[in-house]
């Protein structure tokens, strides 16, 4: 679905601060979402922490940075880090050219694979959500 | 022919002394990333050239060449003609501001800082659960990168203090602006009275800087003379730190990355060193240190106007930690520590630090 312009695929999960979420058997593949890309601009660096790593669900866990902006990525949900892309690492570029595909960022292996229905997902939710930060950051 | 700008009357001999040997090449980070002539400070002069014989025009188009630079007077210490690229570059930046060519990114942060306390436009700043504002014989000054990119490494500069018992405030710091001098612009007036009004009503004797560029700034430019006219020492940290005995020491293997801004800026290449030694005897030299250290690309505005250009230097500098074998590398300047962070691959294996956050690090393992 396209939104005033941003790309939000229908079937993905969405967590608040605009990071993606799709499943893959038993694990959840996350990356940046086109708003967010967009919103960042070009993006220069994403940190990789080691595979293994537990995150909790709403935690910071890394960091994304663009020319002067810092962004943090949260955990959509309590789980493992199983695998980073490491083409981020000399490739940033791949979110703003690729967010839903070669740009995706981490793998992760949910605690419980049912929290990720709490994320924003559907047609409608996903609208009212993305319409009300484009309103939020008009006003910034 | 009569002197069009500012840059032609305060600096034509110099641009001129330039013999186009190219040493600077070899030094040069802009290009050791790009290997674009123009770039470096040949390039750079023989352009300036140009304009002063009016074969070309101070315009938009010069704005890759005259603002990527970082200003790290690697250079200027190698160029056998004395030419002090960084200063000219400084002043053809307000001459080309004056004339409405200007790197956008440059114009951007002019505009924020006067809109808000920090280059980042952050409206939340970091408290680190310190008093701030109080009475002491010593102002930690931590800067912008340390505030809102490295606030992770000043906690753990603060926790070091607070382990050798300094008596230090914080206050509601404001950027010290020092660096729109170096893109065009002028240093911020209000925000240099905000620093000083809330440094001179701790009544403290010394302010301690996490920020080399910091320390340069409130003891050089006129705007802040009055702290030293009071009596009050600026001291970056790792000049306060020098005396401490520690109590601690490691056997991993360290290297030292010289910041610019303290090194060949400011001349302070041995106490970080002499600190260094105390706590890790195991140190080894980059291929190119003190005097020649390669710079880590992140200053004179580069990092935020060419991000790209900006990791490529750090890579480089990274590739001569790399070949020392050190498990450590150590600087003494939060940008430095944030470009190299960012640019460091996964399979190189050291860590980096600020050396107050390593101190830290060893003295709480040891606990």
């Amino acid at each position: 679905m396209e939104i005033e312009g941003y790309n939000m695929p229908d079937e993905l999960y969405y967590e608040e601060n605009h990071f993606w979420v799709r499943r893959e058997g038993e694990l959840l593949v996350m990356g940046m979402d086109d708003f967010a890309q967009k919103m960042a601009g070009e993006i220069v660096f994403i940190q990789l922490p080691d595979e293994g790593k537990k995150l909790k669900k709403g935690k910071k866990f890394a960091k994304a940075e663009s020319g002067k902006w810092l962004g943090k990525v949260f955990a959509p949900v309590d789980a493992e880090l199983v695998a980073v892309n490491e083409e981020l690492e000399t490739r940033p570029d791949l979110i703003n050219n690729d967010c839903y595909g070669k740009g995706w960022m981490y793998k992760i292996r949910p605690s419980d694979m049912a929290e990720v229905e709490e994320l924003i997902h559907g047609p409608e939710a996903v609208e009212k959500w993305v319409l009300a930060d484009i309103e939020k950051y008009a006003e910034e | 022919m009569e002197a069009k700008y500012d840059f032609e009357r305060k600096y034509r001999e110099q641009i001129l002394q330039c013999s186009r040997c190219g040493f600077c090449q070899a030094v040069c980070p802009v290009y050791g990333a790009t290997l674009r002539p123009a770039l470096n400070a040949r390039g750079k002069m023989l352009l300036l050239k140009e304009v002063m014989d009016r074969k070309i025009e101070l315009n938009d188009e010069l704005i890759e060449s005259l603002f990527q630079c970082t200003t790290c007077a690697s250079c200027y210490e190698n160029c056998p003609s004395g030419v002090n690229v960084p200063e000219i570059l400084k002043q053809v930046r307000k001459d080309m501001v004056h004339i409405g060519s200007c790197h956008p990114a440059f114009r951007g942060m002019n505009e924020v800082l006067k809109k808000h306390t920090n280059i980042y436009a952050e409206n939340e700043q970091e408290d680190f659960d310190r008093e701030h504002n109080r009475k002491a014989p010593y102002v930690f000054f931590v800067g912008c990168v340390g505030l809102y990119r490295e606030d992770e490494s000043t906690e753990e500069t603060l926790e070091l203090l607070d382990r050798l018992e300094v008596d230090y405030t914080l206050i509601d710091e404001v950027c010290c602006s020092g660096v729109l001098e170096d893109v065009g612009y002028e240093l911020n007036e209000d925000l240099a009275r905000t620093n000083m009004d809330r440094i001179l009503a701790t009544g403290a004797g010394a302010v301690i800087t996490g920020c080399p560029y910091c320390a340069r700034t409130f003891n050089n430019k006129p705007q802040y003379a009055e702290l030293k006219e009071k009596g009050v020492e600026i001291l970056h940290v790792s000049q306060f730190l020098k005396d401490f005995d520690f109590g601690v020491k490691t056997d991993k293997v360290v290297t030292y990355h010289d910041p610019c801004d303290l090194g060949r800026h400011c001349g302070i290449y041995d106490e970080p060193r002499e600190t260094i030694r105390k706590i890790a005897p195991n140190i080894v030299e980059m291929s190119h240190n003190r005097e020649n250290a390669l710079c880590c690309g992140a200053g004179g505005g580069v990092r935020g106007a060419y991000p790209k250009n900006s990791i490529a230097m750090a890579r480089r500098r990274l590739e001569e930690v790399e070949e020392t074998g050190a498990e450590i590398l150590l600087t003494e300047c939060n940008s430095c520590v944030h470009n190299l962070s960012n640019a460091k691959l996964r399979k190189q294996k050291f860590k980096v630090y600020n050396t107050s956050q390593f101190i830290n690090e060893l003295m709480e393992t040891e606990e």
